[in-house]
Order: structure tokens, then C-alpha cells, then sequence
């Protein structure tokens, strides 16, 4: 149907589209359906939910089932950001709504691999997390000091070397030893259940997708 | 006890004969900066300093691999950019500090360097191999792996992206970074002689956690084969394999590699510990030597004696394979494990590795 030459789309096929664009990691569709969506009175809110975060969710399932990596993952993140740039401006704030945990995310210090950090990032920004990304190869004192300062729910640490791996626990006994309750996930190559166990972790994730479950598990979502 | 020296077990197992025991190749790099109290630093900035940390381990232990040079973000020294070395705190070995590709463009001005001398980490690599040449020993360094050095003299976000929106250009890098292998393979060729040199392919960055196997198959395999095709023509007779942690998926190409080039020389496979040693054999065992795959991160946090346990596992799985068999970690050895932990190696090749 055309109204003054403008093909009319339905609301569901302008979700399912931005749905799609995310997956496809189109960055240009995801652009022009998030800007359409605002034209013809979509709730950015519902757009953001049912499109964006729909998108990005079949996008971790296939992660999940081998079906998706890295490379294509990466665009996914960025269709997926360029919609959300769009829509930001435009989203309500409801006063009365549940404050969103916060996460503190960085890589062990000596680390400078930052790609799965990038990953769990998006996803767990996905899932409703408020990030604070605090980079890679960051210092103990760092993690413990942001997350203090930010009174963040969740510390995520990620390391990729037997090396830095070493410095997750020293974390996780500063955090004690100044009282803070944040929980503490961590995750990477050479980690595994036991060795989050060994060092006090409240949480591992073996990857992103479990990294998020883990950390709704943990914040009670 | 022992009745072979460590140079005739290994030798009996590149001849494809059985040793007294299972020879222990504990892939050490940087472990071997504390056994003789240097700056890890230091191992990968100088040649000479990493010869000399590796051959005071190697005899303190009595294990079988001899000193080598390399490390996972080889690449953006050769061609023009910066590394750091790990002199950090929880640093383990060389990062890039500047790619020399960040955009597009910058792919079509690198500039291959070319076999007439070494560059960037190949200069080091020249000290530490003329010094094992000159002992007797094999000069071991990088020929690889291609797709995780373009990863890496690219900046790697940008690198993994353009394999979908700029193939053509993830190609070109590609080409250019195998070509720098080949030419630096056979500067190596001719200042020592094929028979004497020993070629190491590995890395992380196409490992299935970042790759599919269709990536793998489109731009991994086909500059791998472009460097192997020239190892072989080199006459080069061993070539160390380390698909680095889960390549299971990429399997059939490392087969098809082989196949197709009729291949004449030995590999060594090291595969990631996710890699079940009973699919090596399957696999490669008819032609090749597999080497264990240890968990590394379990050298490091586990007591003396469950390291012992896991090597004994390991090497009741591996000891029968038709063309050999090596006690390895999955990767390196962790630099930060206590120093016993070689030992367990040994002491289990000792205690489960002998061949009736």
C-alpha cells in the first residue's frame, strides 16, 4: 500500500526487519528501519526490545549452536549499535521502573586480548545490563576502584594467558577486603569451573551467552 | 632408567623408530626466564638471551625439545610496526603496540620484505638458530601461521570484519603476509640448509571459538597451502603443527593439506587440548608424529601429582601411534608454573612411557 509514494509498512514487518538487519549484521537496513520506526510511531522502546534485542538474541543462539562466529558476530554488533544510536534519544525514561544491574567488565592485567570481553559486553548490554567497560590489561586496583565507585552489581574479568589469569583473584580479595558485595564472573580460554571455584568467583562463563546467564542468575533476573 | 640420551629418543622418533621412552617436548618459552632469572622481557627481545634460557633449561631438565623462537603476534614487526615485549606485570609474551594496517589503504602500501636478510622477530630468530646450528642442533622458527599474523598486522576487530565486507582486501593482506613468511622461510634455507632447519605453523586466531570452518576453508587454507607448498619444494623435512586451541572443525583441511600436496617431510601435530589424541591418530597417525596435549592452565593450578596423572592419561592414549608419539603441553607451557612441573612430564615418560 502507498500513501503519497511512501510504501507502507507494517509495524511487525518493520520489527522483523530490524530483527533481521541485526542478524544479517546490515548496518545500512538497520539504520533506515530504525529511522522508519520513529516516522511512523513506533514505540523506540518496542523497537529496541522486539527488533534490535530479538535480533541479537537468535544471534547468540546460533553463537551458541556453532552457526555464527566472531567475524559475523561483530557486524551483528555493529547494525545492531547503529539502530540503537538512532533510537536512544527517543526512548522515554520511566522514573518507576527497576534500576538495571550494573556491570564492571574489563580484561586481567597483562591481558590485551579484548575481543570475547567485547562480545560478553554486547551481549550482557543486550540483556539490559548498564557496562562500564574499564578496557584491558587493567590493574587490580582499577577493577576495585571502579566498581566501588560505580556501586556496581556485577565485576566481569576476562584473561586469555595462564599469566593474567593469575590476577583475577587478587580482585576478588581486594573486593573483600573493602566490603564490597558485587559479584564476581569470570571467564577466557584457560578458565575453567574449578579454577573460578579455586579463586572465589561467584560465576564462569564458558562463553558469552553463558557468561549472561550467569549473571542474571546472579542478579535475580 | 633412561638407556637413550635426549638427541637419540628424539632422532629414533623422527627415523620412525621406537625410543626407550615417550621423548618429552614441554613446548618452554617463557617458563625458562625463572629457571635462570631473567626478565621475561629479555627472552623475546634478544635471540641470543632466549637461546641461552632455553639451552640452560632444556639441559636442567633433560627434555627433549631443543631451543626455538617464535610467538603468537609475529607479523607486525616484519612489517613495519611496533611491538611491545613482556616486561609487564601478567604480561607472557610480545603484543602489538601499532598494526601496520589500520585502514584499507594501508593494505596496499605494505611492502613485503624480501629474502635477502631477516626482519623484525626473524632477527632474533637468526641468533638463536645459528647458535643450535653451530651445537648441532635444528634452527626451529616461524613459517606461520599466516591468517593469525594477518590478524594481527591488520587490527584485528577491522581484520575479521573485512573477511565479510572487504574479501578482496582480506585476500591482498593475506597474500602479503604468506609471501613474508616464504621469503623469510628461505633466507633461513639458505644460510643453513634445508636438513637443518625446522619450520613452526600455529596459531590462534582460526581456532573455531573466532572462525567457522567456511572462513577457515575461504581465507586460512589457502595461504597455509601457498607456504607449505614451498616448504615442501624447500625440501624442509620436519614441520611443527600447532593448531592452537579448538580447531576440531578445521581438521579436514589440515587432512586435505597433506593429501594434496603429496606431502614428503614429517609433521608434528601439537593440537589444542580440545582435540581428542584417538581423532589425531585417526587422522594423522598413518604419516605424522603426534604430540600430547596436556591442558595447560592445569600445569599451572594442579599439584605435581595430578599433573603426573594427566601426562600418564595422556600418554596411554598417544604411546601406540603408528608413527610416533611426543609428550607435549596443548600449548605453551605456562610461564608462571612452578618449577617441578617439568619434572612431572618427565618423571611420568619415565614411569608410563616406555616402549617394551
Amino acid at each position: 500500500m502507498k500513501i503519497l509514494g511512501v510504501s507502507m509498512v507494517s509495524k511487525e514487518e518493520i520489527l522483523e526487519g530490524l530483527a533481521k538487519a541485526v542478524i544479517d549484521g546490515d548496518e545500512v537496513k538497520s539504520e533506515e528501519l530504525a529511522k522508519k520506526s520513529l516516522e511512523i510511531g513506533i514505540d523506540p522502546y518496542e523497537s529496541l526490545m522486539n527488533g534490535c534485542n530479538k535480533g541479537m538474541a537468535k544471534v547468540s543462539d546460533l553463537y551458541e549452536l556453532k552457526e555464527m562466529f566472531v567475524p559475523e558476530i561483530l557486524l551483528s554488533a555493529d547494525a545492531m549499535y547503529a539502530a540503537i544510536d538512532i533510537l536512544k534519544p527517543h526512548l522515554k525514561v520511566d522514573a518507576s521502573a527497576k534500576k538495571p544491574a550494573k556491570v564492571v567488565i574489563g580484561v586481567a592485567q597483562g591481558d590485551i586480548h579484548d575481543i570475547g570481553k567485547n562480545l560478553v559486553k554486547m551481549m550482557l548490554e543486550v540483556a539490559g545490563f548498564i557496562m562500564i567497560d574499564v578496557g584491558k590489561d587493567v590493574p587490580v586496583d582499577t577493577f576495585v576502584k571502579k566498581t566501588i565507585e560505580e556501586d556496581a552489581d556485577i565485576v566481569a574479568i576476562s584473561a586469555l594467558m595462564t599469566t593474567s589469569m593469575m590476577y583475577m583473584e587478587p580482585v576478588i580479595k581486594k573486593l573483600k577486603e573493602n566490603f564490597v558485595k558485587a559479584k564476581v564472573v569470570v571467564g577466557g580460554a584457560p578458565i575453567n569451573n574449578d579454577f573460578a571455584n579455586k579463586i572465589g568467583a561467584d560465576g564462569y562463563g564458558k562463553d558469552a551467552v553463558e557468561a549472561v546467564k550467569v549473571s542474571k542468575k546472579l542478579v535475580g533476573v | 632408567m633412561d638407556k637413550m640420551t635426549p638427541p637419540e629418543r628424539f632422532q629414533a622418533v623422527l627415523m620412525g623408530e621406537k625410543p626407550d621412552r615417550v621423548p618429552v617436548v614441554p613446548f618452554i618459552l617463557g617458563f625458562c626466564t625463572k629457571i635462570v632469572g631473567m626478565p621475561l622481557g629479555d627472552f623475546y627481545a634478544d635471540g641470543n638471551k632466549s637461546f641461552e634460557a632455553q639451552f640452560m633449561s632444556m639441559r636442567l631438565y633433560g627434555y627433549e625439545q631443543t631451543p626455538m623462537y617464535g610467538y603468537a603476534s609475529c607479523g607486525p614487526w616484519e612489517f613495519g610496526g611496533k611491538v611491545g615485549f613482556p616486561y609487564g606485570e601478567g604480561h607472557s609474551a610480545p603484543y602489538v603496540i601499532e598494526h601496520p594496517v589500520n585502514e584499507l589503504v594501508d593494505i596496499d602500501k605494505l611492502e613485503v620484505p624480501d629474502s635477502d636478510k631477516p626482519v623484525g622477530g626473524f632477527v632474533e630468530a637468526q641468533k638463536l638458530c645459528d647458535r643450535c646450528v653451530e651445537m648441532g642442533m635444528p634452527g626451529i622458527f616461524q613459517g606461520g601461521s599466516v591468517f593469525t599474523a594477518a590478524a594481527v598486522v591488520a587490527e584485528t576487530t577491522k581484520f575479521l570484519k573485512w573477511m565479510k565486507t572487504e574479501p578482496k582486501s582480506a585476500h591482498a593482506l593475506l597474500d602479503k603476509v604468506s609471501q613474508m613468511f616464504i621469503n623469510q622461510v628461505e633466507y633461513f634455507v639458505n644460510r643453513y640448509g634445508a636438513d637443518k632447519c625446522v619450520v613452526f605453523d600455529g596459531g590462534p586466531v582460526e581456532a573455531n571459538t573466532v572462525i567457522s570452518p567456511q572462513k577457515f576453508e575461504e581465507f586460512a587454507f589457502p595461504y597455509m597451502m601457498k607456504v607449505h607448498k614451498k616448504i615442501r619444494e624447500f625440501d624442509i623435512p620436519v614441520t611443527l603443527m600447532h593448531p592452537c586451541a579448538d580447531q576440531n572443525l578445521n581438521i579436514p583441511y589440515y587432512i586435505k593439506m597433506r593429501e594434496s600436496l603429496n606431502w614428503k617431510g614429517i609433521y608434528a601435530w601439537i593440537f589444542g587440548p580440545e582435540t581428542p589424541l584417538k581423532t589425531q591418530i585417526e587422522k594423522f597417525g598413518t604419516h605424522d608424529i603426534i604430540g600430547g596435549n596436556v591442558d595447560p592452565p592445569s600445569i599451572q593450578t594442579r599439584t605435581y601429582q595430578e599433573v603426573v596423572q594427566l601426562c600418564k592419561e595422556n600418554i596411554e592414549q598417544g604411546i601406540e601411534n603408528p608413527r610416533g608419539f611426543i609428550l607435549c603441553p596443548g600449548c605453551e607451557f605456562p610461564p608462571l608454573a612452578e618449577p617441578i612441573k617439568p619434572m612431572a612430564f618427565i618423571d611420568a615418560a619415565r614411569q608410563f612411557g616406555v616402549y617394551k
